[in-house]
């Protein structure tokens, strides 16, 4: 096991070198300045060759890059060109909390929801759940993350009303159903009267609580998780950004293990569970969850490092601080390189120990890769 | 890119005989209720209650669309079969319309939807609703540009960049892909390698850098987006090649003293295109959005020529106000979209030999 992740650590190394030195070369063509940036519109031809060469931008490609790698070695990643005495380290540290809460956030969700509804779909494949909610998950994919996010926006901050009644009138309706599952239980006699009254009264209760509780959403900006606003601002500042992340991820995973999960129902020892009397989620939980999330695991590693590297379109939609907004626009557009670097850096380091951590998950998914490899 | 996370397979045969669960007269029952409370609710809602909440309208509009699905699904299962896929032929019309209209969009009587200066002096209001009846049938935007208008020119972007991005990544992609997957040896491990690398890179730097050394041209737009499909249609016909190069056929053909060339390109390429082509639809729907989220964010094609992308990001300011801005294009991208993903499900279904087995 040692060894696994040993071999997974050194082949990190040339990863990031290739990586980094692509962006260096990258930066290198978009033709944003940071010396314009500096001198402004009142500097002339002399200032510029000054900064120019007092940042020591007058050299090469390659030799800025072996400096900067030199840095990075001794855990220095050098100050913002375009704000002198801003540590790149710093403005990494504040952004990078925010990104990874995002993403994070939206992950879980997604899991959460997409794990149960494809496991259900796959039990009951060919019934109405699984039709309806691969029907929504065809849609849900077809919806672009930006549209997403405006689309909550416009539902969640500005006519916050809507969603408020829908919770209302929907909660109300499942209570009602209960209730009268309940009494049609009562009726001819069958168990649990007991379990569906009490589900009703706490749906109905929750509904109500839900309703009259209801939070309203900030259309931008983003309390942090440290700050003495408390925990719950920050959650309700990242909620809708983290659903909006998250939201195309949900119908994805739903597919994809649903597809996974169906082969799998074909087993025999599903048979062999289902013959001993076991109840479906436990069969589903138990037995059935772990073989089939191969291909929901790698991709939820790709989307995951996706996520991290995408989020420039929802802290652009939500004007977060986050790590995108931060490469995109500190970085790429004013040709501040040390602030990419450092960027790409982060965001590729974490892209590849996570694909590594998922690559050594699978022996223990599967006990017959933990030998031999 | 995202293209392979929605390439799962999802439709189940049944196979024999299918009998329709509804009787026929009941289907002709679902016909003409649907047909007239459709049409009833789409009149009310978009011509009789003009003074009334847009949202009870937009409610009774999309109320009455989904009666006319029924009717049309009940009428087409009537005439060809229970198995009709409605969803399908639908998405196939929406195509088909976005890429006529795309085309043909210089003959079309619409309103302008580019020059500004056009429309300063000649009265049209700026900010109109929409109103399907007038001469804005999707309203104005905040230059009295009409909205419909840049929806019909922006398909013309979006369907340009993507379909000539897929096109190059076919020919390239696919032509590396078959290389790597029949010579195999070292030729394979340095694509595989360079391939790695392309997709590991965070596709928005690389796009950002690109999109900023070449002017933002439609053209331009789809060589850095087929750049970024490269990687998937390398390993898409890799792996198809790789099958078939196993096969008898190949073995036959070799053995009659084919060279390799001839092997290649008259019993590979034919077997190989197939099952790539069938993905082309959904990596369009996912090029178009790339080139949208592009817009967007200020990155691609700029006014005066619009685009999906750039009409939503200038309409998202006050669109509490004036939410048909960014719906309005929201909503064909999203028909779009969803209609090629339908359509390049199906494409696959008929035409990927590798995932109909599954």
């Amino acid at each position: 096991m040692l060894r696994t992740i040993g071999l997974k650590l050194v082949r990190l190394v040339p990863v990031l070198f290739i990586v980094s030195a692509a962006t260096s070369l990258l930066i290198e063509l978009v033709p944003g300045d940071p010396i314009l940036v500096i001198i402004g519109a009142e500097g002339d031809i002399e200032d510029y060759e000054r900064i120019e060469a007092e940042l020591g931008l007058n050299r090469n490609v390659a030799s800025r890059y072996i400096d900067w790698l030199g840095d990075i070695f001794t855990g220095d990643f050098g100050e913002q060109i375009t704000r002198p005495g801003v540590k790149v380290a710093d403005r990494l540290k504040q952004t990078f909390p925010v990104t990874i809460q995002i993403s994070l956030m939206g992950m879980a969700m997604a899991l959460l929801i997409s794990v149960p509804m494809g496991s259900w779909a796959a039990y009951r494949a060919g019934s109405r759940f699984d039709r309806y909610s691969s029907g929504a998950a065809f849609g849900i994919i077809s919806i672009p993350s930006f549209l997403a996010g405006l689309l909550l926006i416009f539902m969640f901050v500005f006519h916050s009303t809507v969603p408020r009644y829908a919770v209302l009138i929907l909660g109300l309706a499942w209570s009602l159903w209960l209730l009268w599952s309940a009494a049609r239980a009562r009726r001819e006699g069958a168990g649990g009267m007991l379990l569906r009254l009490a589900a009703t009264i706490v749906v109905a209760g929750l509904t109500v609580w839900l309703a009259n509780k209801w939070p309203s959403f900030p259309r931008q900006g983003f309390v942090r998780w440290t700050s003495e606003e408390g925990r719950l601002e920050n959650l309700r500042s990242s909620l809708l950004p983290a659903i909006t992340v998250g939201l195309t991820e949900i119908a994805v995973f739903m597919r994809l293990l649903r597809g996974d999960m169906q082969s799998t129902l074909q087993e025999d020892f599903i048979l062999s569970a289902r013959a001993k009397g076991m109840p479906p989620v436990r069969i589903l939980a138990r037995d059935a969850l772990r073989p089939s999330s191969f291909s929901l695991i790698t991709l939820a590693g790709v989307a995951f490092g996706r996520l991290i590297g995408g989020t420039v379109i929802v802290e652009t939609i939500f004007r977060l601080p986050g790590m995108g907004s931060l490469i995109v626009n500190d970085g790429v557009n004013v040709g501040d390189f040390p602030v990419v670097q450092g960027g790409v850096l982060i965001l590729a380091t974490f892209y590849v120990v996570l694909n590594g951590a998922i690559d050594i998950s699978y022996s223990y998914l599967d006990p017959r890769l933990r030998r031999g490899r | 890119m995202a293209a392979d996370t929605v390439l799962v397979p999802d439709t189940d045969y049944v196979a024999g005989t299918v009998v329709d669960p509804l009787s026929h007269a009941q289907r002709l029952m679902r016909v003409t209720v649907g047909l007239i409370g459709g049409v009833a609710a789409i009149v009310i809602g978009l011509m009789v209650l003009t003074d009334v909440n847009a949202g009870y309208r937009v409610v009774l509009t999309v109320g009455g669309l989904v009666l006319l699905f029924l009717a049309l699904d009940s009428a087409g299962k009537l005439v060809w079969g229970p198995l009709f896929e409605t969803g399908l032929w639908m998405s196939v019309v929406w195509v088909a319309i976005v890429g006529l209209s795309a085309a043909f969009a210089d003959f079309l009587p619409i309103s302008e939807a580019k020059d500004a200066s056009a429309t300063i002096f000649d009265g049209t209001p700026t900010l109109k609703r929409p109103d399907l009846l007038s001469a804005h049938p999707l309203g104005t935007d905040r230059q009295a540009l009409d909205v419909l208008g840049g929806i019909v020119y922006g398909a013309r972007v979006s369907l340009q960049v993507s379909v000539l991005a897929v096109a190059i990544g076919i020919l390239v992609g696919g032509t590396i892909g078959v290389m790597a997957g029949f010579f195999k040896g070292r030729l394979d491990t340095g694509i595989g390698v360079v391939t790695d690398s392309l997709l590991a890179f965070p596709p928005l730097i690389l796009l950002l850098a690109l999109a900023s050394v070449m002017d933002r041209s439609p053209r331009n737009m789809a060589i850095a987006l087929a750049i970024l499909g490269i990687p998937t249609y390398i390993r898409l016909a890799r792996v198809n090649t790789m099958v078939f190069a196993e096969r008898e056929f190949v073995l036959a053909s070799r053995a009659m003293g084919a060279s390799r060339r001839r092997i290649m390109f008259k019993e590979l390429v034919p077997n190989v295109a197939l099952p790539i082509f069938s993905y082309a639809f959904i990596i369009i729907a996912v090029l178009i959005v790339a080139e949208a989220s592009l817009s967007f964010l200020g990155l691609g094609i700029q006014r005066p020529d619009p685009t999906w992308g750039n009409m939503i990001a200038a309409g998202q300011d006050d669109f509490d106000r004036h939410p048909h801005l960014v719906f309005a294009p929201g909503v064909a991208m999203f028909l779009t979209v969803f209609a090629l993903n339908r359509v390049g499900e199906k494409a696959r279904e008929l035409w990927d030999p590798r995932q109909a087995k599954l």
